[in-house]
């Protein structure tokens, strides 16, 4: 479904992927873990089109989409609910998650009808957004940004999602939180390739697993595999 | 009776004031899309005047000439946009600032060489006789003023706040990266943007122009007013450049009846001068808070 290959992207001169592989199957959860600075956000970064890849490919469902602007990497079934949550502050909370489903919906009217058994969907997976619909998004907390955040990529009924760090800043009952719900999406099939710094937490939901290191990927497998890798468990697991 | 004359000027001041707001309101819809404004929107305001002027002439009647000049200001706004300041944004440089003030100085020439360079009136349906509204005169034609400053506002915020594509203008706004991830072209928007400020900036020529005639010089006379209106109101509040608009227009008023006429400048200047001493982000502008 997600296929990246020989990634290269970076920051002006410095190259912070040098080579990066990997491949999310269809209906997989896939985490992509590593030490901070290895290069995990700007893959995901490199693979929405936020950073233009120098070099390599990035299949997404069969069609080459590295180079495109971000919006039409979107349009095409990739949806990337990004580090820091970037939840569109201004706006209420029901605005946000309608400017996810953005891409499927009419312009001027009507939109609100057309999107509403998704609206339903989020609310009934994340029931304190529907309390909070008509509240700015910047006056949430944390927590409930990150779920806004999520609901809002899934209101893109996305091919592929990508989620980069949810877990940041939160208290450890909302991570659990965050992390149920990604075990619920993933009973309900959704394809994921998920950042995590909580590699532990990572690895229970995930089917497969790429530890990055200095931008390229050091070690894959089945979080099995990795649980039984000395040098994951001592530097990750441990 | 003295008071009578204040409420006079006032009034007819504030009501020329609306103009300097809807020009200023215009900077605001691009710069909440691009972070960047059109510096020759002066010329917009006047050559759309100038078009609309022709379609005049050419026997339109108002209810056709308004959309044309609109739908003219639209395009030479588009114009602003791809051929000056999209090159210096694709290059997250400032060069837009230089960009627009050139494609302006194309405009203002264009304008002298098709129009000429003499102020000429500008004939409108809407009659100059004044009604008496508790006491103080008011015609007709400053009225029409205020109602398509307020109610070209009106439509341009109720398109942000009730279409998908308004609140996808206020999503690049908040946060441009983030919208393109939701499929939302953040290059349209500022396209979509400078098209709606050229609108904007067309009808601000339409109203006032039977008021002052057209000419060339009405570029400049009226883009300072509408920067000062911008810089004190701040670049986010489309109630505070009403708000300010309407003072400015009446402090000039005043300024030029008591002071003379060669003071009608000093209000807004001074005000620009205060404003940007005292309170950059504007009266009315919201100080960035930004949470980690």
């Amino acid at each position: 479904m997600l296929v990246v290959d020989d990634l290269h992207a970076g920051y002006g001169a410095s190259e912070v992927l040098v080579g990066t592989s990997l491949t999310v199957k269809r209906g997989a959860v896939v985490a992509l873990i590593g030490a901070n600075g290895a290069g995990k956000t700007t893959t995901m970064r490199a693979i929405s089109g936020l950073l233009r890849p120098s070099r390599g490919r990035v299949v997404l469902d069969g069609k080459e989409v590295q180079g495109l602007d971000p919006s039409r990497i979107a349009r095409l079934g990739l949806a990337h609910s990004p580090e820091g949550r970037k939840v569109f502050g201004p706006l209420s909370v029901e605005d946000n998650l309608l400017l996810g489903a953005y891409a499927r919906l009419p312009r001027f009217f009507g939109f609100r009808s057309r999107a509403q058994a998704d609206l339903d969907r989020i609310y009934e997976l994340f029931p304190r957004l529907k309390d909070r619909a008509r509240q700015s998004a910047g006056t949430l907390s944390g927590g409930e940004q990150q779920m806004l955040a999520i609901g809002r990529a899934l209101m893109a009924r996305p091919k592929v999602m990508l989620l980069d760090e949810p877990s940041m800043g939160l208290a450890p009952v909302i991570v659990q939180e965050v992390f149920r719900t990604i075990r619920r999406l993933k009973e309900e099939g959704i394809t994921l390739l998920l950042v995590e710094q909580f590699a532990k937490s990572a690895l229970e939901v995930a089917d497969y697993a790429y530890v990055m290191e200095r931008g390229h990927i050091a070690v894959e497998g089945t979080p099995e595999e990795l649980g039984r890798n000395e040098r994951v468990i001592a530097a990750y697991l441990g | 009776m003295n008071a009578l004359i204040i409420g006079q000027m006032a009034v007819s001041g504030a009501l020329m004031g609306l103009v300097y707001a809807l020009i200023a309101y215009g900077f605001q819809l691009t710069y909440a899309t691009s972070k960047s404004i059109n510096f020759g929107q002066g010329e917009l305001v006047m050559v759309s005047a100038f078009f609309s002027l022709t379609l005049t002439n050419l026997g339109a009647p108002y209810w056709l000439m308004v959309p044309g000049g609109l739908l003219f200001g639209a395009l030479l706004g588009l114009i602003v946009e791809r051929a000056g300041v999209r090159l210096a944004l694709e290059q997250k440089s400032e060069g837009w600032i230089l960009l627009s003030i050139i494609i302006g100085l194309f405009f203002f020439s264009a304008a002298e060489n098709i129009w000429g360079r003499d102020d000429r009136p500008f004939p409108t349906p809407i009659s100059a006789d004044p009604i008496n509204i508790f006491g103080v005169d008011v015609t007709r034609l400053e009225l029409s003023v205020a109602v398509g400053v307020l109610a070209i506002m009106g439509l341009v915020e109720l398109f942000k706040r009730r279409t998908l594509l308004g609140k996808a203008f206020e999503a690049v706004s908040a946060d441009r990266d983030a919208a393109e991830l939701m499929g939302i072209s953040a290059t349209r928007t500022v396209m979509l943007s400078y098209g709606l400020s050229g609108a904007v900036a067309a009808l601000a020529g339409i109203l006032v122009s039977p008021i002052t005639t057209v000419g060339p010089t009405m570029a400049s006379a009226l883009i300072l007013k509408a920067f000062s209106v911008a810089v004190v109101a701040g670049l986010d509040s489309g109630f505070g450049v009403v708000v300010i608009g309407m003072a400015l227009g009446a402090l000039e008023s005043l300024a030029s009846f008591y002071l003379g006429s060669g003071w009608r400048e000093a209000p807004g200047l001074t005000l620009l001068i205060l404003a940007l001493a005292v309170r950059p982000t504007g009266v009315f502008g919201k100080a960035a808070i930004r949470k980690v």
